[in-house]
């Protein structure tokens, strides 16, 4: 069974610790094991862009979807046996250790063929054509339906903003989340695992779903989110990958990425707003 | 709650011929014993908790039907398991088309492997070991930490303990309709989370056993002191908080926390009967009457507590050991002069040491001012007021005033009664409070 893990750092964490940061070794540990299927980094909360489609209108923001304390600063796929498993995995990344890790599985639609897979076989070996983001698909109750904005039954459709993606090449995979209530939040401190019940029930947003995207620029980005039929029932939200070495040397990184925190490589949103000409 | 629907309420009970009295213990028996087994190994073999238990109240609906007839089998457990398997079986056969048909194509198979095909009920003799260890399996899924707590204590209630949605809604004080769908989404999570039906491996079962014990504790604990309502004690909780107990230490003989643990349950138990009075006021254990505690228990609980493996290692008692050797203090005094004041305040001293909790300051603050004098005491009260920790809860006041009383600071503990008496959260608990205010005399009024 499949399970997205989500880092989540911020609001009640500890201090990172560069001399703690096992990663490379947990990343070796799954791999070994054939637990990992794929994950990435995330470029930091301030490089989100989150798309909001509401009377028709595309409704950028600069930064992340929602102003909650706690940001997702990676995620990771993994093959897993049960929740258990997931838990011990979850357990042993750094992360866990200075922040909490999400562990989320997905859904199953009825007619998927039994031994799918939500990362394509392979798929962390190929390299990028293009500029990939996380494309994190947020439920915001209160959105806009369809026919309000004239849109037809079709834009309601994910599974046509599926296939048109495919077609263009621009979607890598993705799937979705089951709901909150089904999420686990894992935890270590003082060496203890400590493990509980994730469902934010009472949060207003929340990550309903993924896909990851292949595109050109922020600009294409936009457009691809603006077409999602969530970005008029909920938001969209843009967050590009950083690439990183695993092994390189924690203390190195975090010197490197410390500087690299305050400077933007994407074009800022409204020029990219500018380009997508919607 | 304490009339399981395998009797009364049991379908077909009411059907065109009365059941036998005998008949109808058998079942209430048999529902009491046997429903826990008959779930837990319908959820091993279906992979789904609702057909196992659609399946397992089936199975009783038939026995209720067939037992009068035909008489109670020799093993009700093992017949009312294979009535339950074969409906089971009809039910997945009739969803065959449905979403989820592979893995129950898989759970048919398990089914159609024993021999030729379901065996009948009539032909099956016990085979006691894979069942036990469903019902472990089953523990410890309802416990998973995965879980929040209230599904937890629920979902044990239910599925372990076999008590209805509505018996546990109103023992929790909750409609009907919430605690059912706190215990389907209990049950919604495990499936799509997959959390596993197993017990833990060895690495993991220390830390899960004590999530296991913390649901029996909080369940043992509502029984013994309710946390809202007039009833002060829930006895039908303490009773199933025991049998479930007894179950796990069935289950885990080598489990020193968990014997501990139902010592703990079985020494409070004791002395419910004294612990009320006709009116259903609060007996406070110096004024208990003392032969009214029920000696079988006691007996048991001293006795779990002796064979315990504490000895066997250097470890040091756990929490639960801890809090039954208080309890066993109290049990083995023949009068509450005669209590080990000094022995329970060195427990209390150790259980502060294992969790910074401000409600086992407030005991040890008491122990220890009756074992070294009130002055005592009312110091460590003092500290732990000044903490903030137990603002608005009324045992902190009333222990103050306790202790005032035993100085004769009429007037200082008539303050704190009144503090108490406003935070009180039963009627019992409140009269009590109002009944020592009025001991101390007219002459203190209110400020």
């Amino acid at each position: 069974m499949e399970y997205a893990l989500f880092y989540a750092e911020g609001a009640d964490a500890l201090p990172y610790v560069p001399e703690q940061d096992n990663v490379g070794e947990w990343v070796d540990e799954v791999e070994a094991r054939g637990v990992s299927e794929y994950g990435e980094r995330l470029r930091p909360e301030q490089d989100a862009t989150t798309v909001r489609v509401r009377g028709g209108e595309v409704l950028v923001v600069d930064g992340p979807f929602t102003e909650s304390k706690e940001s997702i600063g990676g995620f990771d796929v993994i093959e897993a046996s049960d929740l258990d498993e997931a838990i011990e995995v979850a357990s042993k990344h750094p992360v866990a250790s200075f922040g909490r890790v999400e562990i989320r599985p997905f859904v199953r639609w009825p007619d998927a063929e039994p031994g799918s897979r939500v990362v394509p076989a392979g798929f962390a070996d190929r390299s990028a054509a293009g500029s990939r983001y996380l494309m994190l698909v947020v439920a915001e109750p209160g959105g806009e339906r369809g026919a309000v904005d004239g849109s037809t039954p079709e834009d309601d459709d994910p599974e046509a903003w599926v296939r048109e993606m495919d077609g263009r090449g621009v979607r890598q995979f993705g799937e979705v989340l089951r709901p909150p209530a089904d999420a686990t939040f894992v935890q270590r401190r003082h060496g203890e695992v400590l493990v509980t019940d994730g469902g934010f029930a009472e949060a207003k947003e929340w990550v309903a779903g993924f896909d990851l995207i292949e595109v050109r620029d922020l600009a294409e980005a936009i457009e691809v989110a603006a077409k999602h039929p969530m970005a008029r029932g909920g938001a969209i939200e843009l967050r590009p990958l950083w690439p990183f070495d695993v092994h390189e040397d924690p203390l190195v990184r975090e010197a490197r990425e410390g500087a690299d925190r305050f400077r933007r490589l994407e074009p800022p949103a409204a020029e990219a707003l500018a380009g997508a000409a919607l | 709650m304490t009339d399981a629907p395998g009797s009364d309420e049991a379908p077909g009970a009411g059907g065109p011929a009365p059941l036998a009295p005998g008949v109808s213990a058998a079942l209430r028996d048999a529902y009491r014993s046997e429903w826990a087994r008959v779930v837990a190994t319908l959820i091993r073999v279906t992979g789904d908790w609702d057909v196992a238990e659609e399946a397992a109240a089936g199975a009783f609906e038939r026995a209720a039907q067939a037992w009068p007839r035909d008489g109670v089998p020799r093993t009700p457990g093992a017949w009312l398991t294979t009535a339950a398997r074969n409906l089971a079986l009809d039910r997945l056969r009739r969803r065959g088309v449905e979403r989820g048909k592979v893995l129950e194509w898989m759970a048919m198979q398990e089914l159609e492997g024993h021999g030729d095909g379901p065996p009948d009920p009539a032909d099956v003799v016990a085979e006691p070991s894979p069942e036990w260890d469903d019902r472990l399996r089953l523990v410890f899924t309802c416990a998973h930490p995965a879980l929040p707590m209230e599904s937890r204590v629920a979902l044990t209630l239910r599925t372990v303990g076999g008590l209805e949605t509505g018996e546990i809604a109103r023992a929790f004080l909750v409609p009907e309709p919430t605690m059912g769908q706190r215990i389907s989404r209990a049950k919604r999570k495990i499936r799509n989370a997959a959390i596993p039906y197993r017990v833990p491996t060895p690495d993991l079962l220390p830390e899960r056993l004590d999530g296991v014990l913390a649901v029996l504790y909080l369940i043992a604990n509502e029984g013994y002191l309710a946390s809202h309502g007039d009833a002060l004690q829930r006895l039908d909780l303490a009773a199933e908080a025991i049998r479930l107990t007894r179950l796990v230490v069935a289950l885990l003989p080598d489990a020193d926390e968990a014997r501990a643990l139902l010592a703990m349950m079985l020494l409070q138990h004791a002395r419910s009967a004294a612990r009320v009075d006709a009116a259903g006021d609060l007996v406070p254990l110096p004024e208990q009457d003392r032969s009214r505690w029920d000696a079988a228990e006691i007996a048991e609980g001293l006795a779990l507590l002796d064979g315990g493996t504490a000895g066997a290692g250097d470890a040091p008692p756990g929490p639960y050991r801890l809090q039954a050797e208080i309890q066993a203090a109290h049990a083995v005094a023949r009068s509450a002069d005669e209590t080990d004041w000094a022995a329970i305040a060195a427990r209390y001293d150790a259980l502060a040491m294992l969790a910074d909790s401000p409600f086992v300051a407030l005991n040890r603050a008491i122990a220890r001012g009756l074992a070294f004098g009130a002055r005592h005491g009312l110091d460590d009260l003092a500290l732990l007021e000044a903490s903030g920790r137990l603002e608005g809860y009324h045992l902190l006041p009333a222990a103050q005033a306790d202790l005032l009383r035993r100085l004769g600071e009429a007037d200082a503990a008539a303050a704190r009664y009144r503090d108490a008496i406003a935070l009180a959260p039963t009627a019992p608990e409140r009269r009590f409070l109002e009944r020592r205010l009025a001991e101390l005399g007219p002459t203190h009024p209110a400020d």
